[in-house]
């Protein structure tokens, strides 16, 4: 399932994160970041393309830490 | 089984070093004797431990209580990726070079050596685990025993390779979205992927701690099971491993399949495979004496949402480095890497949602069915430097596509074993493929006794490779 996003905006997202994260991309790197993004892409569309409720909870599942016995 | 010490599995070592008949020192020398005859083709390690192995060896055969060993005298290698004391964890990378160097052995390592293993050396492997092929550019490719111009598999290619040119009987690797079952399947060895949050990965270096297991490759499933059992118990120390007591495996190997209710995973896992890859199963299947096909559903959907979750978590973890010295990681993973980290977060949270629906919707699958089988990777391993496949009607980049049968087991944490089986490419007759034996969480029992019934029935074996 490809993505819907047309490659000018693929581009205008990279580069717009990249320099929210301070990511300087190479111009060597730039052809295979646009690759490896638009496959990304093309996996999101298949992700948010699943219909799911407000109960369906996440896969990353956080465990209190207790505090070690005697410390 | 008889031979010489390296072509000795490690049960056979053990019992050897426990009854006297074999020193350990013989049988450490014996398998740093192999990795030096051999590696200059393999190129399976990266780092060897002689010194180190030899005094370890020479303290089990004066251990007073070397008869309770399991794994009295047996050598095994490790994941680069695995802490050991005094060298710097690799992990596959050029930039880890500089890391300070382990203070420790990683916990299985440990855990291992504890049961009288002695470690030998580390294996190469894709950098940061980040690939299925081991064409690692910083430290060559590892070669495929099998066949020396294929890839081994990957990121455990060294650990896989290693096991298969008959260096050690045991090593351990770790798999996120297939690297213990892709190399296992290229290289024609046996793997187990726990669980996931069965083993404690203490000290090994993450790829993405979401996803991430650690487990062992073998000659035998009989090696698997001792390896296995030796490693388990809980950690504190890692927060995704499971606060369960080992449950040791050994004693319920005995146990027939043949009341077991064992299906052929369908749909996705038989559109994405070569003929070769549909023939193992088939052969699998009809020594299993099942013709029943389950299909899970949105497993296309479970594969893309461990890709967005392995992109982003892993980029993230080197973001730092991928500001400042990007130019020092693997060409062939870089510009993932960079790509990963800027990932919108709607979808990354989206895939950790679709990850937990998938797995209740398998969870149900497994009410009717104990074990499950799918081919571990499409096809036999290609040659080094291979760039397209076709994969379902479709041209597919070859490497990430290695593992497109693997990543929606392992993006739901179930527990496979990896079995090899010969000749089912008639173009590539002497190149293995896996087949993956899957359980429902928690139940590694029941995917070694089917795994087990395989080898016993003659479908599947890990011949050492003669390297002709």
């Amino acid at each position: 399932m490809a993505s819907p996003l047309t490659a000018d905006q693929l581009d205008r997202i990279v580069h717009a994160n990249a320099a929210a994260l301070d990511l300087r991309i190479a111009i060597e790197h730039r052809p295979g970041v646009a690759h490896y993004f638009k496959l990304a892409a093309d996996m999101a569309e298949l992700v948010m393309g699943l219909p799911l409720g407000p109960d369906d909870e996440s896969g990353a599942v956080f465990t209190p830490v207790s505090p070690e016995v005697g410390s | 089984m008889s031979g010489t010490p390296w072509q000795l599995d490690a049960a056979s070592i053990a019992r050897q070093v426990r009854d006297g008949s074999l020193s350990a020192r013989t049988a450490v020398e014996q398998a740093l004797n192999r990795i030096e005859a051999t590696d200059s083709r393999v190129n399976a390690f990266t780092s060897l431990l002689a010194e180190r192995a030899l005094k370890r060896a020479g303290q089990i055969d004066k251990h007073t209580r070397r008869s309770e060993l399991s794994l009295a005298g047996v050598p095994f290698a490790a994941k680069n990726l695995f802490d050991i004391a005094g060298l710097p964890t690799l992990a596959g990378s050029k930039i880890e070079r500089e890391a300070t160097p382990a203070a420790r052995d990683a916990l299985l390592v440990r855990r291992l050596e504890a049961a009288g293993a002695i470690l030998v050396g580390a294996n190469s492997m894709d950098e940061y685990a980040y690939g299925f092929t081991t064409e690692n550019t910083h430290y060559g490719p590892t070669r495929n025993p099998h066949d020396l111009a294929h890839v081994s598999g990957g990121s455990s290619g060294g650990s896989a390779a290693a096991v298969a040119a008959g260096q050690v009987p045991i090593s351990l690797g770790s798999d996120t979205n297939g690297s213990i079952r892709v190399p296992s399947s290229l290289c024609g060895t046996y793997g187990l992927k726990p669980t996931f949050g069965r083993l404690p990965r203490v000290g090994s270096y993450p790829f993405v701690a979401s996803l991430d297991h650690l487990g062992p490759f073998a000659r035998t499933v009989d090696d698997l099971v001792l390896a296995y059992d030796a490693m388990q118990g809980p950690s504190s120390a890692d927060p995704a491993c499971a606060r369960r007591p080992p449950e040791p495996v050994r004693p319920q190997m005995a146990g027939s399949v043949d009341s077991l209710r064992i299906g052929v995973l369908g749909g996705w896992f038989r559109e994405m495979a070569m003929p070769e890859a549909l023939a193992a199963v088939d052969a699998a299947a009809e020594a299993l004496g099942t013709s029943r096909l389950i299909e899970w559903p949105e497993v296309e959907r479970a594969r893309a949402a461990a890709f967005l979750i392995s992109n982003a978590e892993g980029a993230a973890l080197h973001l730092d480095d991928l500001r400042r010295r990007a130019q020092d990681f693997e060409p062939l993973s870089r510009d993932r890497f960079l790509a990963g980290a800027l990932l919108p977060a709607a979808w990354v949270m989206q895939a950790q949602r679709v990850r937990q629906w998938f797995a209740q919707r398998v969870a149900r699958a497994f009410e009717t069915v104990d074990v499950l089988i799918a081919p571990a990777t499409p096809c036999v391993a290609p040659r080094i430097g291979t760039e397209w496949m076709e994969l379902g009607g479709k041209r597919l980049p070859a490497r990430p596509s290695l593992g497109l049968l693997a990543q929606p087991i392992s993006c739901i944490g179930l527990p496979v074993v990896t079995v090899p089986v010969w000749g089912m490419n008639p173009q590539l007759p002497h190149l293995p493929i896996g087949v993956q034996v899957i359980a429902a969480p928690w139940r590694e029992d029941l995917a070694l006794r089917v795994a087990a019934a395989l080898e016993g029935r003659g479908v599947s074996s890990a011949p050492i490779a003669t390297l002709s």
